[in-house]
This record gives structure tokens, sequence and C-alpha cells, in this order.
């Protein structure tokens, strides 16, 4: 009874109108945005001249390639490369997303341990034809990158950043413990001495440190270890685990020894806070990237390169974690437009400028080698020069699989099993040596 | 004649109220469209999606998907990570729920009293809402750190044993349990503190008179009469603990050797770390089943237990 006298009243009549009215509006500015979301892609309209660029820089990072970016717009009348920020944690994500709605970008920065799943995108561009042309000169960059950006054969990207794993240590621990510093020939049994030495409970000091999510920041940092051991993560054709090995065997008893024996390695299930506390002075050696060096400014550090197992042949090698810039097809003119920046924004002039105004591990032989380079490079990140030696003692990449996340969970279950004393080294190489095996037999069929 | 124009009346009559009907619909109608558009946009259709996709092999990165009809349901039944995470889950639920309904009522009777600066302790208690997840989870991990944590160092002033805490399979999970009662007691003081008010004084000023102890009226008046509060609570915090994810991604990532792995962060890891989004979606799926028929129990349950004043 009461909506009667409502409907009849004037005043809510035009209420009723507005409302109508308010649901058409909704109605069509719904069907605009679906229509924003998948039509129109052109963007630059017709001339192809016009591209996006998703990148997640930060701070001075950012400062510098917008740099770049300008002056490439600058020179390149009629082209603008308009960048988006996205979060490089999750720009496969949304990667997948725009690609579903048909609207990728026409380039992104995408971590290397997504390459072979990148590479299962319909629209990510091949260009294994481009990187021969000589003017790129694919073989100046390191090939650890090279590697990453390939696969089974195909080519998917371009490298976009480089880095590895080598020794930090707090020269002052060093010196309070009366040890040495670390040389360029020292070994394993020599860092777990030294970690020994340089622990004290008394005050919370440890020797060294190790990341246990059990996610691939655990497990790369082991895989450089079983390299130097001179064993292999799978065998040459991919099919079969190959690391329940003695080099497995050799470099699980060297985390064995410091976590669960000596107590001298501090465990840390965050993954953040080693940083810190190596940069309050409580731990004498990290594993560790160039990245964190900006992030220990209140102790006085040294770096060196990983030791090695002496009488193995693996010698000192590292890892690296490459990243790609990979191009998306939005037409023909919009590849052939993007193809042409990114050659230009990987070319040892640009490489060069990028390195040196961030800190950045050069991402070319032919800058590394460059004279002068290393010292410009030490004089604003110290240290830093050590890391780009390291880049030769990348030998190899990690497989390049579309199982590889499952494989690495299987041997991230194992270092940590190992490291909480919750397995020995050979129950638990047994263990994930198998879980590895399953997932390669599945993956056949899959 | 009399007829006819009676029947002309009621037949103009009945018209007229199918037009009102018609207008009164449509009104109702545009009403509802805005949300309407909006909800099926982003809430429905997505899960209509989702349980297509659960049917799928899909990888959620080449265009084509191949349907495997049951395929993914039967592999969730011999997987032994999603047994293991369905059992934390349920763990976490059984303690997170209890946890924080008990310590949310009792601040909130601590806090149902004049007292000078109420108003601060009220505001204390619902900051725990107010701070994000992720400071939280850093507070807490540097709280249980097993070096350097304050939790060890009040442990060995009590000279009790020093725990290793997060890097634990054993102790991971009651961690989180300890860090998300934390987080969501200021909802339950609010909830509690709001239904507490709500109690006329003069039922237990009368219930005081006829010589009831403050144990008795607490447990015969206060506690029926806050069991409506009780269960909204009570399924609401449920329905949040079967979806834990934040907490978890932001300290252990699933970790120790998966101890902490509940079935909302292994759905992630399956979904966006290993690409198998049609298995994910299956887990979805599944998980949707349980919140179903837990909440649908705690419905009936908590019926029997609830007291509406009306």
């Amino acid at each position: 009874m009461r909506t009667y006298r409502f409907l009849h009243n004037p005043a809510m009549r035009t209420y009723r109108l507005r409302a109508v009215a308010a649901c058409a509006l909704a109605i069509i500015s719904t069907a605009a945005l679906a229509a924003c979301g998948s039509g129109d892609s052109g963007g630059g309209g017709g001339g192809g001249q016009s591209i996006q660029i998703w990148e997640g820089y930060t701070g001075v990072e950012a400062k510098t390639f917008a740099k770049l970016v300008a002056e490439y717009d600058k020179a390149h009348q009629g082209v603008t490369v308009s960048s988006l920020f996205v979060n490089n944690d999750y720009t496969l994500q949304k990667v997948q997303t725009a690609v579903a709605g048909g609207t990728p970008p026409d380039i992104a920065y995408l971590y290397g341990s997504w390459a072979p799943n990148v590479a299962r995108i319909p629209s990510v561009v091949t260009l294994t034809n481009v990187v021969k042309q000589p003017s790129v000169d694919w073989n100046d960059f390191w090939v650890g990158e090279r590697d990453v950006a390939t696969v089974n054969g195909r080519v998917i990207g371009i490298p976009a950043l480089v880095d590895n794993l080598a020794v930090v240590y707090n020269k002052d621990l060093f010196a309070k413990a009366h040890l040495a510093p670390p040389g360029p020939d020292w070994t394993w049994s020599q860092f777990v001495a030294d970690a020994q030495k340089l622990t004290d409970p008394s005050i919370k000091q440890f020797g060294t440190a190790y990341v246990t999510p059990g996610t691939e920041d655990t497990v790369w940092h082991w895989e450089a270890l079983l390299w130097e051991a001179g064993g292999g993560i799978l065998n040459s054709s991919d099919t079969r685990a190959a690391f329940d090995s003695p080099a497995g065997l050799a470099s699980l008893d060297t985390l064995r020894t410091m976590a669960v024996t000596d107590h001298s390695m501090y465990l840390d299930p965050t993954d953040s806070a080693y940083a810190n506390l190596f940069n309050s002075g409580k731990i004498g050696m990290l594993v560790t990237g160039p990245w964190d060096l900006s992030a220990f400014p209140n102790v006085h550090y040294g770096v060196q390169v990983m030791p090695s197992y002496p009488g193995t042949d693996g010698g000192h090698q590292t890892i690296s974690g490459p990243d790609n810039w990979v191009i998306f097809n939005n037409g023909s003119s919009r590849v052939a437009t993007a193809e042409k920046f990114l050659l230009w924004l990987t070319a040892p002039a640009q490489v060069k400028y990028f390195s040196l105004h961030t800190g950045d591990l050069p991402t070319r032989a032919s800058v590394a080698n460059a004279a002068g380079f290393d010292a410009a490079m030490n004089k604003s990140l110290p240290g830093v020069s050590t890391f780009i030696d390291n880049l030769g003692n990348v030998h190899q990449a990690r497989p390049q699989l579309a199982s590889y996340p499952q494989i690495s969970q299987a041997i991230g279950t194992m270092v940590v099993s190992v490291l909480l004393g919750k397995a020995s080294p050979a129950a638990a190489l047994a263990t994930a040596a198998a879980k590895v095996n399953q997932i390669l037999a599945g993956a056949g069929s899959n | 004649m009399a007829a006819t124009t009676l029947s002309a009346g009621a037949s103009r009559a009945r018209s007229g109220t199918r037009r009102l009907r018609r207008a009164e619909s449509l009104t109702g109608w545009a009403f509802v469209t805005p949300a309407t558009v909006i909800i099926g946009t982003f809430g429905a259709a997505p899960i209509i999606w989702s349980l297509v996709i659960s049917f799928q092999n899909n990888n959620g990165l080449s265009s084509v998907a191949r349907f495997v009809g049951l395929r993914n349901y039967e592999a969730i039944r011999h997987d032994p990570v999603v047994t293991q995470a369905i059992g934390h889950t349920l763990v976490y639920t059984a303690l997170f729920v209890p946890g924080t309904m008990l310590t949310g009522l009792f601040l909130a009777i601590a806090m149902n009293r004049k007292l000078r600066f109420m108003w601060l302790y009220r505001t204390a208690a619902y900051a725990t809402m107010a701070i994000s997840t992720i400071s939280e989870a850093l507070v807490f991990i540097w709280l249980f750190d097993p070096s350097y944590g304050i939790v060890n160092y009040f442990f060995s002033l009590l000279g009790l044993p020093q725990q290793q805490f997060l890097n634990s399979p054993s102790e991971a999970l009651y961690v989180i349990v300890v860090m998300t009662i934390w987080g969501w007691s200021g909802f339950a003081v609010v909830i509690y503190l709001a239904a507490l008010q709500g109690i006329p004084p003069d039922l237990t000023e009368a219930a005081a008179i006829d010589g009831c102890g403050r144990w008795a009226i607490f447990r015969r008046i206060t506690l029926p009469l806050l069991s409506p509060a009780s269960l909204f609570l009570a399924v609401w915090l449920t329905i949040n603990a079967l979806q834990l994810f934040d907490e978890v991604y932001l300290s252990t990532q699933g970790g120790p050797l998966g101890a902490t792995t509940v079935l909302v962060y292994y759905l992630y890891q399956q979904a966006f770390v290993n690409f198998n989004f049609g298995y994910a979606s299956a887990i979805a799926y599944l998980l949707f089943v349980v919140i179903l028929i837990v909440t649908a129990i705690q419905f009936r349950v908590g019926r029997r237990f609830t007291y509406y004043r009306s």
C-alpha cells in the first residue's frame, strides 16, 4: 500500500525517471568500459608509432630509465614510448590478464625464471632472427643471459638485467676474529671454518646466513654450490634428476655442517631479515647478489667470489638470475617499433649509461671489459666490480623447463629439510630426486 | 447496464493495477541494476568462469585449454599436499576462531565500564584492525625470531627453553595463529562491546537483587544475550580463517617444509607459481564446498544456542 502512494506522488515519479536514467547510464558506461578493455588496441592510431612498455623500476633506476626513454622519443619524431610501472613480482599475472583481454603491452619486463612459461603465451614475439642481425652482436650478452632468453632454441626476450651470487663479508668482524679476508682462491672448507670462528652465541653473532622459506631463493643458492662441486641439476636431455650424486652430497654436507653441527648459520625463514642483520654487524659472511650492497651502509664490507671445492672440476662458479624484455604482438607495425626501441635500449651505449647511473651490472661483456668501467662502477657502489668480474664465472643456467617451478619446490624442500636437521643429506637427495623424476615424467603427458 | 459499468470499471481498475505493477517493477529494477551489473561482472562472472576452468587443463598462458572432465577433482583426491593443507586449515580455524572470540570477549568486558581514558583503550584495541597485514607480519617475524626475538628473550628470563618458532615445522602454524588472533581481536572487541552495551542494565540489576553472583549473572544473563553476536563472529571469523593467505604469504611462504601451507596458499602456488589454473580452480571449488558445509553446521548448531530478544 505504501508503494502505491509512493508512485503517485509526482515528486517520486521524477525520482523514478531519474532512477531509470541512472540505470541506463550504468549499462551504457559498463558497455563503454568493456569496449575500452577489449576493442581499441591501436592507441597510436594507424601509424604504429606509439608503444607501451611495462617495467618495475623504482628510485634511481626509474629516473635513469625515464631519461633514456625521453631521449629516444626526442630522437625519433613521431614515436611515443610510454612506460607503465608494474611491480615486477606481478607482471606476469597482469600480462596474462591483458593477453586474455586482447590488450597486452608491447614490451614487458619479465623475470628470467618465468621464461619457459612465458614462451607458452601465443602473442609472445619470436626474436630468434632479430638477434641474429650482426648489429645486435648477440654473443656480447653473457652466456647466462642468452640461455635464459632462449627456450627450446627460440629466443623470446632480450636481456634486461643480470646479476650473480658472490660472498659479501664484514671486514671488521674478520679482523676482530684475527682471520685473513677471503682470497680469490678460497675453498668451501675455509668458508665453513671461517664461519665457525665468526660465530659467537654470547653476542648473537653468526658466521653466515641462509634463507629458508623453501622458495626459489633457497634453491638457487644451493644450485651454485652443486655446480661448484661438479654436479648438475638434471641430465643433459632434461629427462631425469642428476643431483642425487657425490656432488649433491658434498654441497648439502657443507650446508649441514654449518646449520646443524656448528650452528654458525643464521636461518632466515622470511627471506628479508638477513640483510638487516648483516648491516647491524651480526653476520660475518653472506652469499648474495649486487642488489643487496646498497642495504649495507653501516658496515665495512668486502666482496669475494664464491669458494670452490678443490679436487672437483667445478672451480669457482656462480649462478645468474637474468631478466628479459619480452615483446608481445599488437600488430606488425607496433612489433617493428618495439623491436627497434629494444635494440636501441640494449645497445652498448645505453647499457653503459644505465649501469653507471644505477649500479646494475652491465648486460653486455663489451661494456664490462671497457677500460675504466670497473673503477667507475666501484666508485658509486663499492664492491660491485667483483660482481662484474664474477659474471665470467657463470657457466650454467637453471633448466629451461615449464615444470621448473615444481622442480624448484622439490629441491627447496630438500635443502630446508637438511638445514633444519629433519633429514640427512643422502635421504633428502633421494627423496627429492624421486619427486623430480616424477614431475619430469608427468610433464611429458601434460 | 449496471453490470457492464461495473465490469468496465473493474477492467479499468485491473489495467490500472497492471500498469502500476509494471511501473513498480521497473523502479525496482532501476534501483538494483547498477549493483547487479557490477556484482555480475566482478563477482558472478568470475565464479562461473572459474567453475568452467576447473574442468580444463588450463595453464593461463596459452590460448587453448583442453576439457578434461573431472580429472582435476580426481587429482585432488590423490594429492597428499591437499590433505595436509586441509589439515593445516582446519587446525588453524579450530584455534583461531575460539581464540579470537575469547580474547575479544575478555577485552570487551574489561572495557565495558566507566573509566578515565577509556576512549584511549578502546582505540588501542581497535587499532589492530587498522594496522596493515604487512606491518603486522613484519613485527611478528621479529618478535618471534629464534635468535633476536623478544619472545625468546622473555622465555630465557623465565628459564624456559629457546624455541625455533617460524623455523620449526611443529611451531610455525601456532605463531601464525597468535599473529592473526592479535590482528582480529579488535574486530571481535567492537562487536562484543556493542552487544554488551545493548544488554539492558535492569536485567542484571534485577538478578543482583535476587541474589545472583557476578559469575551467575555473566553465565545466565550476559552470555545468552551475547549469543547473536557470538554466532555472527563465529561464522564471520570461520569464513575468514578458512581463507587464510596474507599472513602465510608474508611470513613463512607456506614453510618450513610445508607446515603452514593452508588451502588458499596452495591454491595460489598452483595457479600463479606452477601455472595449473585448472587444478587451482578445482581446489577453489573444494574450498567453497568446505566453507558451505562448515557454515551450514554453524548455523544449525548455533541456532540452538542463540537467544534473540525481540
